[in-house]
């Protein structure tokens, strides 16, 4: 053995007079933990991955529902009807549908009125036009591609000879419209001068299509709403029961689910939950290797420490509740640090992925706290087996 | 031939009677591949209070099995062992880490100080397993030994010889009866091995019973007895030597 001290004492004439020396069952705990900080940083960080990635995707997980729905807003409505008659759905039918919604439960519903007339051009050609309700479609059918929205057009401002109404022009209607500032349009012998605002472009049949205000569209064809786009949050089952709850507001409508939009949400959101569970029981048994590995380890480094204790008196109860405990620990400073760390990851992956901010769920901590205690104790299992069957005198001889 | 010393009381007494260690035909087997390995094999002899004994044997002699079960960390599986004249056969393992704490102070060859504690804090230690911790007591300890200057310092600070000092003041903290040394000088210089070996005479003085596990034969020759072991037998234990004043 060296005769001469290759460290300092913590307590040295300069730091002042020595503290009370004590032995409890804390200062070993915290003593030990620090002396072998490599191993205890070795479980920490395992842990502390298992935590935050456990947070990051139960956080999102809370929020998923929410989030994939306001994606799959953009694409469109997954609920259409459609009048029995050219009379249309008489007054206010977006208020009915409202109603019609609320009984189910929803609280957020996005209708779009349109209704259709084939008109054609001064050409003689044949051309659709639709009469929407511009705002809506635009809180709607945000996937749709516009180069500009036409501004508002009001009827009561219309004189005897009202002004050319705003038109949005479908990119292949406006191929064969000509002018690409004005048109007119004639149905039923009444004409209606039009102004291109803007032009719309979605790849389907929207681009064959005239679009204007509803307003100017029913003064000039006397037609009302025929066509109703809803579009309600939710899982497929909550769709068909709004649907049911729709066909009872509207007694002779063809309601119907877009079946693509609906089914495809559904799976995708049960598929993307199931993901995460296997994701989180994936990252729990990785992470429980590792700390079984470092927990072994360090039961195999101390094994002549505890011996010693025992051979002092220390029952085996003390000397396992020395071991749990300090993974225990650990398991719980895991907790913190990687709730910190998964609540910031997520707030990441929700800002770049569905552009909105992800608050931290203080809700989720009890579910990491037994995730992160049950690794532990898995992990402690085999090395407190190994602590239970320790030869005291033979370690202690070093055999 | 059982020793009889007059002490002036009317009748003599025997060893049997005042031994404070007592084997009778107290055998130890494990579990083997093939067949149970018999690690010591009917082993029966006493150590008296303030005796000091010295147990030598090659390797795989059993010395380590004796030494498992005179400390209490080990069970026979036949015989019985007799400390204090309680037989620790009777007790249940939470009784019998009581009774060792009680009864047994360990000194060991490699020392075995908690490395992140200090030497009072270690000495501390077996005061924590015992009862309740009392540092004047453990400064006391430590002083008799001569690390009085000593007290804070770490076991990575201390010198082999102050190491080993600071293992025979974490043995006699609770003043047992009987002070297990196993290989006590095996790790030591000849200084140090010197120093350690005083102490010990001192010890023994002062009336502790020593129970030596040791292949030195200068540390063999300070003790009054050699209990020799082969193979997992006592083969040697003679009783004689210097007058032994008998303890009750």
């Amino acid at each position: 053995m060296s005769e001469d001290s290759h460290l300092e004492s913590p307590f040295s004439a300069a730091s002042g007079p020595p503290p009370p020396a004590t032995v409890t069952f804390s200062r070993i705990l915290r003593r030990s933990l620090v002396h072998r900080r490599a191993r205890s940083l070795s479980a920490l960080t395992a842990l502390t991955v298992s935590a935050a990635v456990a947070t990051a995707l139960l956080t999102l997980y809370a929020d998923l529902d929410a989030k994939l729905h306001h994606t799959f807003r953009s694409f469109g409505a997954n609920i259409v009807l459609t009048a029995p008659s050219d009379a249309g759905f008489g007054a206010q039918p977006i208020a009915r549908v409202e109603q019609a919604v609320g009984t189910v439960g929803h609280q957020e519903v996005l209708v779009a009125p349109f209704s259709y007339a084939v008109a054609t051009t001064e050409s003689g050609r044949p051309v659709v036009v639709a009469g929407a309700d511009f705002d809506a479609v635009r809180r709607l059918d945000d996937w749709w591609q516009v180069d500009a929205w036409p501004p508002a057009w009001f009827a009561a401002q219309a004189p005897a000879v009202p002004p050319p109404a705003p038109a949005l022009v479908g990119q292949r209607a406006a191929q064969f419209l000509g002018d690409a500032h004005n048109v007119t349009l004639t149905f039923a012998g009444h004409t209606i001068p039009l102004q291109i605002a803007g032009h719309l472009r979605t790849g389907g049949d929207e681009d064959s299509r005239v679009y204007i205000p509803m307003a100017a569209f029913t003064r000039w064809t006397g037609l009302s709403a025929t066509v109703l786009e809803v579009q309600v949050p939710g899982s497929a089952a909550r769709v068909e029961a709004t649907v049911a709850s729709l066909q009872h507001e509207f007694p002779g409508a063809r309601v119907e689910p877009i079946r693509q939009l609906v089914e495809g949400e559904s799976r995708i959101i049960d598929r993307t939950h199931a993901l995460m569970y296997a994701a989180v029981l994936l990252i729990a048994l990785t992470v429980g290797v590792s700390v079984l590995a470092t927990l072994s380890a360090s039961i195999l480094e101390r094994r002549r420490d505890f011996a010693l204790m025992k051979a002092l008196g220390g029952s085996h109860r003390h000397l396992m509740a020395l071991f749990l405990v300090e993974a225990l620990v650990i398991a719980l400073a895991g907790v913190v640090t990687g709730f910190v760390i998964g609540s910031a990851a997520a707030f990441a992956i929700s800002e770049l992925n569905f552009h909105t901010a992800t608050l931290p769920y203080v809700s989720v901590i009890p579910i990491i706290l037994l995730l992160n205690v049950a690794i532990a104790a898995a992990a402690a299992f085999f090395p407190a087996r190994v602590l239970r069957s320790l030869q005291p005198a033979a370690l202690l001889r070093g055999d | 031939m059982p020793v009889e010393i007059k002490t002036g009381w009317a009748d003599s007494v025997t060893r049997e009677e005042c031994a404070v260690i007592s084997l009778r035909h107290v055998t130890r087997e494990y579990a083997g591949r093939a067949a149970p390995v018999r690690a010591l094999d009917d082993a029966t002899f006493t150590i008296v209070a303030g005796e000091w004994v010295a147990i030598t044997g090659p390797s795989g002699s059993g010395k380590s099995t004796l030494v498992n079960l005179i400390g209490c960390l080990d069970r026979p599986t036949a015989g019985t062992v007799k400390i204090d004249n309680v037989d620790t056969n009777a007790m249940t393992p939470s009784e019998l880490d009581r009774f060792r704490a009680d009864k047994i102070g360990f000194i060991f060859q490699q020392f075995h100080l908690i490395p992140y504690l200090s030497a009072i804090e270690n000495v501390m230690l077996a005061q924590y397993f015992h009862s309740m911790t009392d540092e004047a007591e453990a400064r006391a300890a430590l002083e008799r030994v001569g690390l009085g200057a000593r007290l804070t310092h770490l076991p990575s600070e201390l010198s082999g010889g102050e190491q080993q000092r600071v293992c025979i003041a974490r043995a006699l903290i609770n003043n047992p009866p009987i002070l297990l040394a196993d290989e006590p000088t095996g790790n030591l210089d000849a200084a140090n091995q010197t120093i350690v070996a005083d102490l010990l005479k001192g010890l023994h003085r002062q009336g502790h019973t020593i129970v030596m596990v040791t292949h030195d034969p200068e540390m063999a020759a300070l003790a009054q007895r050699k209990i020799a072991l082969a193979h997992g037998t006592v083969f040697c234990h003679p009783v004689g030597g210097p007058v032994v004043t008998l303890r009750r």
